[in-house]
This record gives C-alpha cells, structure tokens and sequence, in this order.
C-alpha cells in the first residue's frame, strides 16, 4: 500500500504522551462509575453509618434543608481539609528529618490495607449482589496474594510497569469509590474544598506540597509518594537525529504535576469496620527512585516530557526494548552536558490524588444520571488537558485538581439544571439535530 | 428490556462508530485528543442551546412550529460552531505544518487532513449519540419496554438507536465534506451540509409528529 512507502508524518506521534495519562485516567473513571453504578444503594440506609472523618462534623439527613445540609457540608469539609493540611505538615516535617524509611513503611501499609481491606469490603459486595459462591478460604488466599503483589508492585521498582501502573489505577479506584460513599453535599462541597486547597498547598510560597517539593529538589531526593507515571515515549525516529534534537533540556526543576497526590489520605476516611484506627494518615509511596524532572520544550510544539531520573547516572531504568539507540546516545550526551540526573525520555506523573478526586466526581454524578457522566468526564478531561498545557508553559509543579474539578462542577451544574431537560424533551418527541 | 437488550441498543447507535474508532483513530494520539475536543465543542453548544431554550420549556407537543423553530435555531447554531471550528483548524494547520518543518518531517498529507476532519465529525456524532440516545437508554437495561404511539410494534429505544445511527453518519461525514468544502472553496459542498442537516432533522420530527 502507498501508506507504507510514505514517511510517517507528525500525526502518528503527536500528543501520545497525553493520550498516555489520559487513558488510566479514564480507565478508573469507568470502573469507578460501573462500581458506582452496579452497587447502588438508596442514600438512607448506608451513608449515616459510617462515621469518618469527613463526616465528623455533620452527617447529612434526608430532611435537613438545603441550607441546614449546605452549611453542615461546609463544615464536614473544613475539617478533612483542615486534617489534610496538619497531616501534610507532619510529612514534611518527616521528610525534612529524614526519616524516609518510616514514610516508606507506612506507604507500603497503607497500599496493603487499602487494597486488603476496602477492595475486600468491595469483592464481598460484589458477591453478595451476583450470589457468587466462594468459600471463606479461597477468598482469603486470594486476597491475601493480591494485596501482598500490590505492596510490592508500588514498592520496587523493578515490577513490569504495567502491572504497576494495573494497581495504582485499581488503588485509586478502591479509594474513589468509598469516597463517593459519602453523602451528597459533603461530597461535593469537598471536592471543591480540596481543589481549593490543592491550589493554595502547591502555589503559595507557604504551602506544604510546595515546601515538599523544594525540600525534594534542594537534596536532588525523591518523595515517597503514590504517583502515576505514565509509560514514556519511545522514538521511533529513523535516521537523523530527531529524537535528540527535540530533547532540548529546560530546566532541572521537578515538573511533577504535583497535587494533593500523595496526600490523599485513604485513611481518612477508614471507618470503624475497617478494622484499624490509623487517623488520617498520608498515604505515600516510593514512586520508584524517581528524582528529578525536567521539562524538555521541544520547538514549537513544547512536547511535555516530564522528566525523572535517579541521581545514579548511567542507569536508566525506563530503557525499554523499543528504545532506539538514539536514546543512548541521548544520554550520554545529556550526561555530557549537564551531570546531575539523566536525560532519558521521561514521562509525565500524575499523583494518585488526582485519579482518585477525578473519579468521585465522576462517581456522584453517575449516582444521578448517565447525561452528568458524559459530561463530566469530558470537563476533566478537558481540564486536565489545560492542566498539562500550563505544565508545558509554566515548567513548575502544578496542582492537577482546580481546573479539572471546577470544570467538572461547573459542567455537573450547567448539565443538570439546563441540559437534561432539554435533551429529555427533545428525544422523547424525537426531535434530532 | 434487558441488560442484553439495553447493550443492544447501544450499539445499534455507536456500533460503526466505535469500530471507526478502533480502525482508524486509536492509532493516532492526536486524532483521539481531536475527538475529545470535538465532543466537547459539541456538548457546550448543546448547553448554550439548552440555556436559551429553557424558558420555553416544556413545548406543547401538539402544535409543530414551535419544534421547526427548535430545530432550525439549533441547526444553525451547529452550523455556525461548524465554520469556526474550520477556522481554528486552519490555524491549527499551520501550527503544525510550521513544528513539521522544524522537526525535518514531512507536512501534513491530504489523507491527514481529512483524517483530522474524520475524527472531528466522529466527536461531533459520539457527542450526538451520546446525549440522544445513551442517556435515555438506562430504563431500557431493567425488564420492561416502551412502544411508540405510532407505530405499536417498536420499541422506542429502537427507533431511537436507529436515528442516532443515522445521525452519527451524518455528522462524522458532513464534517469532512465541509472541510474539504471550505478547503476547495466549492460552495456547492459548503451548503450541501447544513442543507442536509435541516432536511434530516425537519424530516425525521415530521415523520415523529
């Protein structure tokens, strides 16, 4: 065929490294909203019974007003934000003392008791709706191992990237869903809180993710934080050297897209039956050696690739087969060049934070109507590509959640008051356009 | 009627859509990044639409004109968005033929183009399906149906997946004639679109009415 003999043109390769972040991100919206959508429970019966942390202030009744709910949502999400806020100091405070190895251990127990405890309370759901017979025992193996392959999957490094990639998504998922567990106005009155507080914690020269951030590039160390790095690149240049050419470092600053990602704090919202009485810890993980990050503009087209390397230069983990000898001779030039850290095709990193907030808004609005879905998953979408946009423009951390979630609020509104009357009465008259 | 009626009928309405999707578009990232936008471009015009008209609802469903009136403002709407979408495509091009230059690849093909045109009307068409059809269809996974008035034999879901079909071809291929109307300057492509667009929504609500 003619295709073959044409030399691929920019279309094939452009904008792969977003359509990269992007397809997790959808990937545990969907499963979320299936979750949220097979394991419907009508709002009286669950949503009072658990006492959590974001409920602490006020739990929401059928028959409060709207005022009476809205003011006992504000409060309900001051005080998580308030928890969060204390609890990210502690962790920079850990960090600042160096007490690494604890923060890893408690990243390693908190991934085994999310994805033990709540993905059991969940599988146990599950079974109970479908009557599936499984016995005690099987069930327990079973979940045993998978929890125990999660750990290590978040912990080393050395895992098949997929698999990893498999149980940060399924995480985040887990966490997401009990989320949206929470009554109707905390939850969104949350999620705008924390969108708020992602801004000011990443943004402001006082907040902690920002301190975190430059204590982190200050001693070239990696956070141990529960990131989702999406598969880098590889270039499939043939002949010259475009794949070096295009790598034209920025700078050596950490360009994770840096959020309320590793704070998130699962815990927060462990209840009594979970069994344990961790108080709202910070759920954080080794994000497998990663270091620095450097944003490498290419031309025009500002190509983001957020990069992440180890200080331990020659190693490059993310060398994959597919990699061209072209990225080797790009990093010893880059080594060459700069000395510290590696150029390597990177990738870009989402914190898990982000995929967890993303999917609850995108939950509650399936606790609605299908109509709210689509158009709430199309507004954070939309706003995580402004998001990564800005990235490229601005070569700084940036906290991923505002323009996504406001958009996704915004949208929830617009879609539910205006749209779904309209639609509905178009179709049901059949009037097409 | 069932969960296996209700997945039925939703692929009735996205079936070639998806397989489009899967053949042609997945393998390009920035085709798939086209479609997104595209969906999304439509779905606020479809929000503009809804917060002008929604003083005016709920229509009386016995009279005509006040549906005409709904559609042709719509359409034109659409048709509108459709003419500065080209426009920003063209800035589009140029951005892209400018990075091509610079990286040492070739510039964009007459195949790409049309591609991006494709992937643009698959947003808009998805988009359509989407709202009109899917949302409706979650009565339709529980164990009953709904029979149209007139037409006592078929199930209202069904009629409304098969015009969402339609609709879709229509909108995924509308787009890449206009583009290429508007490229070419051939004015009798231009106007066939939105002349077709008129035509199939006037005729698909007279024939409901």
């Amino acid at each position: 065929m003619a295709q073959n003999q044409r030399p691929a043109s920019i279309l094939d390769t452009l904008g792969e490294e977003i359509v990269r972040i992007i397809t997790p991100v959808s990937i545990c919206m969907l499963m979320v909203v299936i979750l949220v959508s097979i394991l419907s429970l009508d709002d009286s019966s669950s949503s009072s019974a658990m006492p959590t942390i974001a409920t602490i202030a006020y739990s929401e009744t059928g028959s409060d007003s709207s005022w009476d709910k809205f003011m006992g949502a504000l409060l309900n999400s001051l005080v998580f934000v308030a928890v969060v806020t204390a609890v990210t100091f502690i962790l920079v405070l850990l960090f600042y003392l160096r007490c690494t190895k604890f923060l890893k251990i408690y990243l390693g127990f908190s991934a085994f008791v999310v994805l033990a405890f709540m993905g059991g309370e969940i599988a146990l759901f599950l079974f109970e709706k479908f009557s599936f017979p499984i016995d005690c025992v099987t069930f327990l193996v079973i979940l045993y191992n998978f929890a125990v392959v999660g750990v290590l999957a978040v912990f080393i490094s050395k895992m098949a990237i997929l698999v990893t990639q498999a149980y940060l998504v399924v995480i985040g998922m887990l966490v997401a869903y009990w989320f949206t567990l929470l009554p109707e106005w905390t939850t969104w009155v949350l999620l705008v809180a924390m969108a708020l507080y992602d801004l000011a914690a990443v943004l402001l020269p006082v907040g902690p993710l920002r301190l975190l951030v430059e204590l982190a590039i200050s001693r070239d160390e990696d956070i141990p934080a529960l990131v989702y790095e999406a598969r880098p690149v590889a270039h499939h240049d043939s002949g010259s050297r475009d794949g070096v050419v295009r790598r034209r470092v920025w700078s050596e600053r950490r360009n994770v897209l840096h959020d309320s990602g590793g704070d998130v704090n699962s815990n927060a919202i462990l209840s009594g039956n979970a069994g344990s009485n961790l108080n709202s810890g910070v759920v954080l993980s080794v994000a497998s050696g990663h270091n620095d990050t450097r944003l490498a503009g290419a031309e025009e087209g500002r190509v983001v690739e957020a990069n992440a390397e180890l200080s331990a230069p020659l190693i490059d983990r993310r060398m994959n087969d597919n990699m061209h000898r072209q990225e080797e001779d790009d990093t010893s030039e880059n080594l060459l060049l700069e000395g510290i850290g590696l150029g390597s095709t990177g990738a870009i990193k989402l914190g898990l934070g982000d995929f967890i907030f993303y999917s609850v808004l995108v939950g509650r609005a399936a606790m609605y109507d299908f109509m709210t879905v689509y158009a709430c998953y199309l507004a954070i979408v939309a706003g995580l590509g402004v998001t990564l946009m800005l990235l490229a423009f601005y070569q700084k951390a940036l906290p991923a959640l505002p323009v996504s979630i406001m958009l996704g609020v915004l949208f929830y509104l617009l879609t539910r008051l205006l749209l779904e009357v309209f639609v509905v009465q178009c179709s049901m008259n059949l009037v097409m356009f | 009627m069932t969960v296996a009626a209700g997945i039925g009928y939703a692929l009735i309405a996205l079936g070639p859509s998806l397989s489009l999707f899967v053949a042609v578009i997945s393998k390009k990232p920035f085709l798939i990044l086209t479609v997104l936008s595209s969906t999304l471009l439509w779905l606020i015009s479809l929000i503009v639409l809804s917060g002008i008209w929604r003083a005016f609802l709920p229509l009386k469903s016995t009279t005509w004109w006040p549906f005409a009136l709904l559609i042709i403002s719509s359409v034109g709407f659409q048709e509108g968005l459709r003419v500065l979408f080209w426009k920003v495509y063209k800035r589009l091009e140029d951005t892209l033929d400018a990075f091509a230059d610079r990286v040492g690849k070739p510039r964009l093909f007459l195949t790409d183009k049309m591609q991006i045109a494709l992937a643009g009307g698959l947003g808009h068409g998805v988009a359509h399906a989407v709202f009109f059809c899917l949302s409706l269809l979650t009565p339709a996974f529980g164990p009953a149906t709904f029979y149209v008035d007139r037409c006592p034999q078929m199930p209202f879901f069904l009629i409304s997946a098969i015009i969402a079909l339609a609709f879709v071809t229509i909108h995924t291929f509308s787009m890449v004639i206009a583009f290429n109307g508007y490229a070419e300057g051939n004015t009798t492509d231009q106007y066939f679109v939105p002349v077709v667009h008129l035509v199939a929504g006037m005729v698909v609500k007279s024939a409901s009415a």
